[in-house]
């Protein structure tokens, strides 16, 4: 019996090519694209901390409160005065310009929404106000 | 009987090629899989935060998802108690105390735990989360915010 040439050098690249091209066109349609997400990392009074702890540094204290109160969507009270989220941000420039190392000290109302103290610590960041904590009234 | 030649100089790739595709579709599949985590959820913009990658983020760090609504997007409804789960299951807050236990005792207490909430929960849920972490022994937190928003309905409101 005749055996036919088994080797075939030349090897055919079209059902290949055919392949990739449906995988690309695959992964291309379903994989869709995610979104960056960033952390923001703020301290929890430690129920021992003792004032012997303090620094000299300069703390500063913001409250968040009930934003159903008023029809902006975050409302934050720093030394007796109501700011919304545009007009907080000096405030924290101009802390940020006194000292870096600053402390602030979020106070929350329990009904305040949460994305009004992201956006706030998003603030803080912009202006590397790195010492934040968190308080929940 | 007449031996075959066996030395072939020709190297068959073709179920070479067939594997390794086999393995390349594996290997997207189950990665996307492992990403689990709660699709109600509508996170606040922060974009100063540190931006979360696989290298900034260490593989054991914890991740509670608090959720304030159903669903995402039009005629979603505010649930009655926010939802806190971790990679979409769904559990107590005594969970979330033992988890944290837990996770100290392997990893010290320098672990990330990132609060991933829905920027409308009100803060007092998130209160009971950060009181059990604390109550753990875990005094840093951290808030997860959408650094770069790349699926644009994302934001709707």
């Amino acid at each position: 019996m005749a055996r036919k040439p088994q080797e075939d050098p030349q090897l055919d690249m079209t059902p290949m090519i055919d392949v990739v091209f449906e995988l690309i066109i695959f992964f291309v349609v379903t994989i869709k694209p995610q979104d960056v997400f960033s952390r923001l990392n703020v301290n929890r009074p430690a129920p021992a901390q003792s004032s012997a702890e303090q620094t000299n540094d300069p703390v500063e204290e913001i409250q968040v409160g009930d934003h159903r109160r008023s029809d902006r969507k975050g409302v934050y009270v720093y030394n007796g005065k109501e700011y919304d989220i545009k007009t907080i941000k000096p405030i924290l420039k101009k802390i940020s310009d006194v000292s870096s190392d600053a402390t602030i000290v979020v106070r929350c109302n329990g009904k305040s929404p949460h994305g009004a103290l992201v956006d706030l610590l998003d603030i803080c960041y912009e202006y590397k106000l790195m010492n934040v904590s968190v308080f929940s009234m | 009987m007449a031996r075959k030649a066996q030395s072939n100089p020709q190297l068959d790739m073709t179920p070479m090629i067939d594997v390794v595709f086999e393995l390349i579709i594996f290997f997207v599949v189950t990665l996307t899989e492992s990403a689990k985590r709660d699709e109600s959820i509508t996170l606040a913009d922060g974009k100063h935060g540190m931006v979360i990658t696989a290298e900034t983020l260490p593989m054991e760090h914890l991740q509670i998802d608090v959720a304030a609504f159903d669903k995402k997007g039009d005629g979603r409804k505010r649930l009655a108690k926010p939802r806190i789960s971790i990679s979409d299951r769904e559990i107590s807050l005594q969970d979330v105390y033992n988890l944290v236990v837990e996770r100290k005792k392997r990893y010290g207490h320098e672990f990330p735990v990132l609060i991933r909430a829905d920027e409308r929960t009100p803060h007092e849920y998130i209160r009971h989360v950060m009181d059990k972490c604390t109550e753990a022994g875990i005094w840093k937190i951290s808030f997860t915010a959408v650094a770069e928003d790349n699926t644009s309905e994302a934001k709707k409101r």
